[in-house]
């Protein structure tokens, strides 16, 4: 079973890829956090449990109170402390050349996804299908 | 005619003509006849010719040989009729002790023709110095550039009158310094100082020094020169004189001016541009997105129950394109808008109107707003502008309180030199400037978890202030509060 941290403001876009996650079958468990304040403050509190600590991240850029580029900062500071290899998504709606370009300076980002969703993608990342 | 022999060895100009030794100058050439002549009338074998000078006499002319030593000489005083001496003629030599009556005649006679060709030749010279003089002075002076002249101790030893065009004041100031003439003409000495460092810059590092300064002249226009200063040095290397001049480069400046506010306008322009496409691409892009991935669930659902459930979340989608499309266009439309019409807008009523409509929002709070516009309590402005910001400040520091704190919103008018600008603090929630300073300001975003902030507000406000000239800037301090400012544009009616 996968853990999925999905960090973004956007209820409907929550909403909805919960809805492709469970159709593609992907055994998982989705944590949803609206900025990225709440979802470092969350891998503070669970630095020491490493069953708790997420395999992937989908981090959206545009959020209030603490928005992806600074959580970016942060997570790259707390990373070294957490017991899990994890990976970490930049999910934007974004097409902006520039913010691709500046997401490359984090070395811990797996990929930066530009939304809508696809169902292959997910499926690529959180892995295969129970039968 | 006075004769009177004396003896050379005593006679000062004779002395004087020994440096440099007369003897080995050969003199001009037109007095030879003339000396000969009043050699042989004398029977004496050397005649010296000299002129009258400031100050003592020149060597001219000489004729006939130069005697191995002169025991006697006769000093006639070349005078003209009624003129001061113009020079002298010297006989050397063992000549008889008295000179004939017929002597006399002749050398008188002799005497008059060197006179006449003294005149004519010292009247010639002064006259070619005179048109050499006009020549270069008609051309300092009708220079279009100042032009000043200064000896070592910065004295002034010329001025044309494109420095200074008063004839008077031009005259006055030749072997003056700027301190006496600012004295003189009621000027601020602040001029005299900075030009005395100058001066002392060329003087002591031996080069040109420039500069450019500005002045108002007297109809209050900006004048801007270039100047210059460079020391002139002598063979040994002695600062003689210091030549400063300066070029009016007014419309060179204003051009520069006119360009650098050009280059200014151009990259607001481009940084506002770029914030657009940013706009572009998160805020509209966003729920566009949303709305093609329910469309795709839409289309490939066959329960009926769960379409309806996937339409009704397209209505909240629609409605934030909707809304971020419109707060975009009024942007726009308030940039370009140029034309707007200003009016005197009383800022207590304003602010009396925003209250009444957030009556409700304050009653809940138990909020207090205190008012302090005695600095300034009108404002040229457009009246919805300043509604609208004012509406905007109010309700962002109702919605942002501290939880637990009644709010405390206090409203105060300043004038900074002819600028009004206006503060909105508060004691709410505040923010990290540290993190966000540069984010502020912009459309969508949000520092707090409000359900109503969408991020359009400030990103408004900014708007209405910068699209007539003014500026906002602000100060917070997380769990402190925040203030707000806002400096209005010069076009300020005082308060009555």
């Amino acid at each position: 079973v996968k853990r999925l941290f999905l960090i973004d403001d956007d209820p409907i876009f929550v909403y909805l890829t919960r809805k492709i996650i469970a159709s593609t079958n992907c055994r998982s468990i989705i944590i949803e956090f609206t900025d990225g304040e709440l979802a470092l403050r969350h891998l503070g509190e669970i630095s020491h449990q490493p069953e708790l600590q997420p395999d992937v991240i989908f981090l959206d850029l545009s959020m209030p109170v603490m928005d992806g580029w600074e959580f970016l900062n942060e997570f790259g500071l707390v990373r070294p402390k957490l017991k899990k290899d994890i990976s970490l998504y930049i999910v934007s709606s974004s097409i902006s050349p520039q913010e691709v370009e500046r997401s490359k300076s984090y070395r811990f980002v797996t990929d930066f996804l530009i939304k809508p969703l696809e169902r292959g993608k997910i499926h690529e990342i959180i892995g295969h299908p129970v039968s | 005619m006075q004769l009177a022999p004396t003896s050379p060895k005593e006679d000062p100009i004779i002395r004087q003509l020994n440096s440099p030794k007369w003897s080995d100058q050969k003199g001009d050439e037109d007095f030879n006849s003339l000396l000969l002549l009043a050699c042989r009338i004398c029977a004496v074998p050397t005649a010296i010719l000299t002129k009258n000078v400031t100050g003592g006499a020149t060597f001219i002319a000489k004729a006939g040989d130069t005697p191995a030593s002169t025991d006697i000489c006769y000093s006639l005083s070349l005078a003209g009729d009624d003129a001061a001496p113009l020079g002298q003629l010297f006989l050397l030599g063992k000549a008889p002790a008295r000179l004939t009556d017929d002597q006399k005649s002749d050398l008188s006679l002799v005497c008059e023709s060197l006179v006449s060709l003294l005149r004519a030749k010292s009247g010639s010279a002064t006259e070619k110095l005179d048109r050499q003089k006009a020549f270069y002075e008609n051309i300092l002076n009708k220079l279009p550039t100042d032009i000043a002249v200064f000896d070592a101790e910065h004295r002034y030893l010329f001025v044309n009158p494109g420095a200074i065009s008063n004839e008077e004041y031009r005259k006055y100031i030749i072997g003056k310094d700027d301190y006496e003439y600012v004295a003189y003409r009621n000027r601020d000495i602040s001029v005299a100082h900075s030009r005395r460092a100058k001066f002392l810059e060329a003087k002591n590092t031996r080069k040109e020094v420039r500069w450019e300064d500005s002045l108002r002249d007297p109809q209050g226009n900006m004048i801007t020169h270039l100047r210059r200063m460079f020391p002139v040095f002598d063979d040994h290397g002695e600062l003689t004189l210091v030549i400063g001049y300066g070029l009016d480069i007014t419309d060179r400046k204003i051009m520069e001016e006119k360009q650098a506010a050009l280059v200014k306008q151009l990259s607001s322009r481009n940084t506002k541009l770029t914030d657009f496409c940013s706009i572009v691409s998160h805020n509209l892009r966003a729920p566009l997105v949303n709305m093609s991935m329910l469309a795709d669930f839409i289309e490939a659902s066959e329960d009926a129950g769960e379409q309806k459930l996937l339409i009704s979340k397209l209505r909240p989608v629609i409605d934030h394109l909707n809304n971020t499309f419109n707060q975009l266009v009024e942007s726009i439309q308030i940039s370009q808008d140029l034309e707007i019409e200003r009016k005197d807008v009383c800022l207590q009523d304003c602010i009396k109107r925003t209250i009444e409509g957030l009556q409700p929002e304050i009653n809940k709070l138990d909020a207090r707003i205190e008012l302090d516009l005695s600095a300034a309590s009108v404002i040229n402005y457009p009246p919805q502008y300043l509604d609208s910001i004012i509406h905007n400040l109010i309700s962002n520091s109702l919605k942002y309180h501290y939880p637990g704190r009644k709010p405390l919103i206090s409203i105060r008018t300043k004038k900074e030199d002819s600028k009004i600008v206006l503060s909105v603090s508060d004691n709410g929630l505040g923010i990290d400037l540290n993190k966000h300073r540069d984010n502020f300001f912009k459309i969508g975003k949000v520092f707090h978890r409000h359900p109503n902030a969408k991020g359009f507000g400030l990103y408004m406000t900014k708007t209405q202030v910068e699209a007539m000239g003014g500026k906002i800037w602000v100060e917070s301090m997380p769990g402190q509060g925040t203030e707000f400012f806002i400096e209005f544009d010069n076009r300020i009616k005082s308060a009555s």
